[in-house]
């Protein structure tokens, strides 16, 4: 079996290969084979020729690459996920991470992007405002879960749940309507809107609930 | 707030125990101690048993409902 540690550097090191057979591949296609399948090719009428050999094991080998990094990924979610079930501490973060709250801002590109381009893509990264929430996760890093954790720890999710589903319970039986903004478009651009504030506040409120009810001197 | 009293401070102090001791031989938290032993956590059956073998007091004794 190969070594954990080791594992991220050979795959760092297989994707520069990667790149640099494909980039390689290119070269000789642009130089040599007048940039077939470089250039976009219709694979409807494409007739192989020897030539096109670099460019077809680059090809298959980033396909490879690409395979093999998914299944890496894949099981290491799954290993961290059973580890995070017996697990009896929480897991060690920096609060500092808590700073990627501030991409939360870039969300506000939204209502440049919308008027210009027609894209409501940048709304949605107003989900990010949700990793303030590390600020206190962090401060909890490597606490020992007993029950009492564990019970805040359900309390403060269920609360969270609770106060975000209230949120977008309402905030869809005003936009539904599709008066408020004065068109439907705008209301579901206010739904999406919404959407990712409250998801972004449950991520938040889930960290800084359990924060709070480890650390206050009496309960409610 | 937990509507009992509870004497698990009396119990451990006669057992010679420090808050520290008690939550270690019970695998919980000191603070969880502390919020037991001031009545804002109410235990879990499997806690309160435990703790009630550490200190060698009857269960009944050390959480006091009203």
């Amino acid at each position: 079996m190969m070594n954990k540690k080791k594992t991220p550097r050979m795959a760092l090191l297989l994707g520069v290969a990667c790149a640099v057979l494909l980039a390689l591949a290119s070269w000789y296609s642009v130089q040599y084979n007048d940039a077939r399948l470089v250039a976009p090719t219709d694979l409807s009428t494409y007739v192989f020729r020897p030539q096109d050999l670099p460019m077809l094991l680059a090809a298959l080998f980033l396909l490879l690459y690409v395979l093999g990094l998914s299944v890496w990924l894949i099981r290491g979610i799954w290993a961290r996920k059973r580890r995070g079930q017996t697990a009896q501490t929480t897991r060690s973060l920096n609060p500092k991470l808590g700073f990627l709250g501030l991409l939360g801002f870039l969300g506000f590109l939204g209502f440049w992007s919308y008027p210009t381009h027609q894209d409501v893509t940048p709304f949605f990264f107003f989900l990010f405002f949700g990793f303030f929430g590390f600020f206190y996760e962090g401060k909890l890093s490597n606490t020992f879960m007993d029950e009492r954790f564990r019970e805040n720890r359900m309390r403060a999710e269920y609360t969270a749940m609770k106060i975000g589903f209230s949120i977008l319970f309402l905030s869809a039986i005003l936009l539904s309507r599709g008066k408020l903004l004065g068109s439907l478009e705008y209301s579901f651009i206010a739904l999406s809107i919404v959407l990712s504030l409250v998801l972004g506040l449950v991520l938040f409120l889930q960290e800084y609930l359990l924060y709070r009810y480890d650390h206050s001197d009496s309960e409610e | 707030m937990a509507d009992f009293v509870c004497e698990l401070k009396k119990y451990r102090q006669l057992k010679g125990l420090t808050q520290e001791q008690l939550a270690q031989q019970v695998g919980v938290r000191r603070e969880t101690i502390m919020r037991l032993e001031k009545a804002q956590y109410n235990p879990s059956l499997k806690l309160a048993i435990d703790i009630s073998r550490a200190v060698e007091a009857p269960i009944e004794e050390i959480f006091i409902f009203a």
